[in-house]
């Protein structure tokens, strides 16, 4: 299985909020690198993230386990993590974990936003 | 993947930036002018590789071999001296000291690149070995090594932990006679990382029901407590765990359980397989997680199948995961064969990309007899031998 596109592409939306568009997968073999991308987020002030899973075909749990950990991170600064467009396999994990009690969903990146103004 | 990295020691600048142009394609690379730079450097990271010259000013690459080779956390690394004398005598002083490598300048970089990888690759293999030597001792203790024995079930257990996997765990314990709690979770993450979070995780549950047994027999309200103490503890501040506990009253033919993001359970019988549907979130994420109990009565012939994500995230032949689609059905097949577990096992790998696992995979079966079953079998019965002998 080759996955090319590791990188995530950070659009900021305002100061304290960006998107990040997850790609293809995030899995183990790419958590790491979210792990230091939405880290260095972060640390420039941004608490509200609105992950983009338009494209994912891969969330396996180290993936989720990557995402939790972001929102341990922002949410004693009142931020928020918040999914966008989420395909299919993503929201087979999403229900499984039932996760969705606490990361909300909207039906596409523009949504989010206006949700979270 | 991991990526490497690498401390490039030069003087001279234009080799420098050119070592570090090539290098930094595939490696992080970070550089020093000298050995004294170089020591510093070490001080803030450890790097996988040291690459350096010989002669430079302040302290040359002898001294910063010597001092390399003098440092526990250090004398490990695989070093390449790189260098413009290229009479014996400083050849033989490199080798003395115990370098990995030995360049000459002028050198082909294409030769330099390939040697580097070859020495990453093999400290690699090192690394990956003893990685799965410790990881197959941490499964060995997170599985137990017996099954509970009751008088009108039958239980069924696999597990193949990967050297790499992730943390399985499972565990049982007899709290007061006639009652059982089966704890089976899962520890997000890959590798011997998740397997010692698993380890300690662990910990955590058996003494939680320990602890609070006193207080409560609910698996709801002992995997609340479970989910308080990691949250709670900033060590474990990484750690997030699906958990599914079973409170097993084989007297009542009950079973009741909580389940914390947990891949749900099948019940499988004579007449189908259906998924045990009720769960909650995941524990680890929020302190204030609520989890409730729920209760099945085991029938006569029915089984609980409880297994772990290597089962359902398992790739068939179509590039889509199992899922729990695929595993009712598997469930199904299963049903009624002396081994099932055998025959799931069979099942899945029969329609699977691959020929075996692809991760950790641990399936629990717990099947209540029929009554047909406990009958004295007929060859067993004395009238029927009296009745042969006349």
């Amino acid at each position: 299985m080759q996955v090319s596109a590791m990188d995530f592409l950070v659009e900021p939306v305002s100061g304290d909020m960006a998107v990040i568009r997850i790609g293809k997968a995030l899995d183990f073999r790419n958590a790491a690198e979210f792990k230091n991308t939405t880290q260095e987020q972060v640390r420039n002030g941004v608490q509200n993230f609105i992950l983009d899973f338009t494209d994912t075909g891969i969330l396996d749990s180290t993936g989720l386990g990557s995402i939790f950990s972001l929102y341990r991170q922002v949410s004693p600064l009142s931020g928020q993590v918040v999914f966008a467009s989420v395909s299919r396999p993503v929201q087979v994990v999403v229900q499984l974990t039932r996760t969705y009690k606490v990361f909300r969903q909207y039906p596409t990146v523009d949504a989010a936003q206006q949700g979270m103004k | 993947m991991a990526e490497y990295s690498l401390l490039i020691v030069e003087d001279e600048s234009t080799l420098r930036r050119l070592l570090e142009y090539r290098l930094g394609k595939e490696y992080n690379v970070r550089t020093a002018e000298n050995g004294v730079e170089a020591l510093a450097l070490l001080d803030e990271e450890i790097p996988d590789l040291i690459i350096s010259d010989v002669m430079m000013p302040k302290m040359d690459g002898f001294a910063l071999q010597t001092a390399v080779q003098e440092r526990e956390d250090t004398k490990a690394i695989p070093f390449i001296f790189l260098t413009a004398k290229a009479d014996e005598e400083s050849r033989k002083k490199g080798q003395m000291t115990g370098v990995d490598d030995y360049i000459t300048k002028p050198f082909d970089i294409d030769r330099l690149i390939s040697r580097v990888n070859r020495l990453l690759e093999r400290t690699k293999i090192f690394q990956t070995q003893l990685d799965a030597k410790i990881g197959q001792d941490f499964s060995q203790k997170l599985t137990p090594k017996t099954m509970p024995v009751v008088s009108g079930y039958t239980t069924h257990f696999y597990n193949v932990p990967k050297g790499h996997g992730g943390g399985d765990i499972f565990d049982w314990t007899e709290t007061r006679p006639g009652t059982y709690f089966i704890t089976i979770g899962d520890v997000m993450g890959k590798g011997l990382q998740a397997k010692f979070y698993a380890f300690s995780f662990f910990g955590y549950i058996r003494s939680t029901i320990h602890t609070m047994l006193g207080a409560t027999d609910s698996p709801a309200a002992l995997v609340a407590g479970v989910n308080q103490a990691l949250v709670n503890d900033s060590t474990m501040e990484e750690t997030f765990a699906s958990l599914l506990l079973l409170r097993w009253e084989p007297e009542h033919n009950t079973i009741t359980y909580a389940n914390a993001g947990h891949c749900r359970p099948i019940l499988v019988s004579e007449r189908g397989a259906e998924i045990v549907t009720y769960s909650d979130i995941v524990l680890g994420l929020t302190p204030n997680s609520e989890f409730k109990d729920t209760s099945i009565s085991m029938k006569p012939g029915s089984a609980l199948v409880v297994y772990t994500d290597g089962v359902s995230e398992q790739v068939g032949k179509s590039d889509e995961m199992l899922g729990e689609e695929g595993i009712i059905k598997v469930v199904q097949n299963a049903y009624g064969h002396a081994e099932p577990i055998d025959a799931m096992v069979q099942g899945i790998l029969d329609e699977s990309k691959h020929p075996e696992f692809d991760d950790d995979v641990l399936i629990f079966w717990l099947e209540r007899l029929t009554s047909m079953d406990r009958q004295t079998p007929r060859w067993f019965s004395p009238f029927r031998d009296v009745a042969e002998g006349s």
